[in-house]
């Protein structure tokens, strides 16, 4: 290589400087800075997403965020990101920490750390009654709607391999596409599409939840590779909160009867970092 | 382990075929998009030139209003807004078939033709006006002075920008991403997510936008020395 090139000796000089300090400690890093940094969605409901009164992004992953905050005695930030954004602005150290509707899988685990299990869903399909769609497979050579750069677009494929899957920015675009009946379907986390069916209102009647599960999805707080002292204590803080019983209040708070998913019990408990697929 | 850089990821299999597709469909929007805007610019160009005013006015209009506002925004109306306003119908006509396409080629279309009516119009008053003139007294029209006598030279004046508003409507096309349109952007994000590998996924769009876009201004830089501007 020619280091003769000053532009290129420059660039390389950046590059070894941001490379190297990706390898300090980032707790360290966290709490000499004093803050923070937690990457959210912010648009989808109720994991983050921006309360209308107070307009400010609430939630349950935005509670799990405080409370590992509250923990590392720093302040929290949140920075609102894009979907097929969250993984690369964690490797590139733009935020501390995910805590945005990210599922676990054996995948992803080649490129970031997982907290233990914070939420399990499956992925479901919500279809216009006026596809005549009853059943997953009839999504074949269909257009079906959700979002760019998550698992619900591998996931279609996998179930249904010729269905015509269209993709946006966020979860809202793509339900509002599917409202417009520019498709026959829209994929999404099943907790997020009953928040979407619950904001239907009277147009419900022309929408149905398919029952199958395309999937099942371990939701988990994504922490960068090699921090194995960040992974520790928000593993631990999820664990306080679990015992505390804090973990099944905010269960119930974002998910309950006053919510608008209305679920009546929790299927699971904070207790585990593995997954199966 | 796998390689820094995997070639073979973008020649060959399913994730090449995919990008290959975003290319072909980014291609077309552009030719397709080009070949309704031209038409469309030299008619909006001419209605500003107009000796009615009120067609002056809405040209005008026209031009400043689709100038001003973002393309980002143009493709959200033509593609969220616009369809809602057709009857019940026409509209589920068009949703049964590629409507993402085809808001992506009215929006591209109409703001390509908004930037290059300007270029045609600056063309058109590059022609001394003594020859509209002098065609007029000699009996002609207005539509024949300017079809016979000013447009054939105003229209070389303006190849070399339109051949630059061109390269912008290749590079523009790829905001379509946004309203779902399987171009290169989109399809590189797709291989993107489906494999992890960023850097080639998108080395491969960056390769392809600069390989057309050079053979653009190599087009321009052609055209000028092929054709070049003759002095009245």
């Amino acid at each position: 290589m020619n280091l003769r090139n000053p532009l290129l000796a420059g660039m390389l000089a950046l590059v070894a400087l941001v490379v190297g300090t990706a390898h300090a400690d980032q707790l360290a890093d966290i709490k000499k800075k004093g803050e923070i940094v937690v990457g959210v969605l912010g648009t989808d409901e109720p994991n983050s997403f921006v309360d209308p009164k107070t307009r400010e992004i609430v939630g349950y992953d935005v509670d799990l965020a405080k409370a590992i905050a509250k923990k590392l005695g720093v302040k929290l930030t949140l920075k609102q990101l894009a979907v097929a954004a969250r993984i690369p602005e964690l490797e590139q150290g733009r935020v501390d920490l995910l805590a945005a509707s990210l599922t676990h899988n054996k995948e992803r685990e080649a490129k970031v750390d997982f907290s233990l299990t914070t939420f399990i869903t499956g992925q479901k399909v919500i279809v216009r009654k006026d596809s005549n769609v009853t059943a997953v497979p009839q999504l074949a050579g269909k257009k079906v709607l959700t979002v760019k750069g998550g698992t619900q677009e591998p996931n279609l494929r996998k179930a249904v391999p010729t269905a015509d899957v269209v993709t946006f920015e966020t979860t809202g675009q793509a339900f509002v596409a599917l409202q417009q009946g520019k498709g026959a379907g829209y994929v999404n986390d099943e907790v997020s599409i009953l928040a979407d069916y619950a904001k239907l209102g009277p147009a419900q009647k022309d929408f149905v939840i398919l029952p199958e599960n395309l999937s099942i999805e371990p939701l988990a707080l994504g922490i960068r590779k090699g921090e194995p002292a960040l992974k520790r204590v928000v593993d631990d803080t999820l664990r306080e909160l679990e015992k505390s019983g804090e973990a099944e209040k905010l269960f119930f708070k974002w998910y309950g009867n006053d919510s608008k998913i209305k679920f009546h019990a929790r299927p699971f408990k904070i207790e585990s970092d593995k997954v199966d697929s | 382990m796998t390689p820094i850089f995997d070639l073979n990821l973008l020649l060959t299999g399913t994730y090449h075929d995919w990008l290959v597709a975003g290319l072909i469909t980014s291609l077309s929007l552009t030719g397709i998009s080009l070949a309704l805007a031209l038409p469309l610019a030299i008619v909006i160009a001419l209605i500003r030139l107009s000796p009615v005013k009120l067609l002056q006015w809405s040209g005008f209009a026209f031009v400043e209003a689709i100038r001003n506002v973002p393309l980002l925004a143009h493709l959200l109306f033509w593609y969220f807004g616009a369809p809602e306003l057709l009857p019940t119908a026409l509209r589920e006509w068009l949703y049964a078939r590629n409507v993402e396409a085809t808001s992506a080629i009215i929006a591209l279309t109409l703001y390509t033709a908004a930037y290059m009516s300007e270029d045609v119009r600056s063309g058109i008053r590059s022609i001394p006006g003594q020859q509209f003139e002098a065609a007029r007294a000699l009996g002609f029209s207005f539509v024949a002075s300017m079809r016979l006598v000013v447009l054939p030279q105003a229209l070389r004046v303006t190849i070399p920008p339109l051949i630059s508003q061109t390269l912008n409507l290749w590079k523009d096309t790829s905001i379509a991403t946004v309203i779902g349109v399987a171009e290169l952007m989109y399809q590189a994000a797709k291989v993107e997510s489906a494999t992890f590998r960023s850097f080639e996924a998108f080395a491969f769009a960056s390769v392809c936008y600069l390989g057309m876009s050079l053979l653009i201004t190599g087009a321009a830089g052609w055209y000028q020395g092929r054709f070049p501007v003759r002095t009245a």
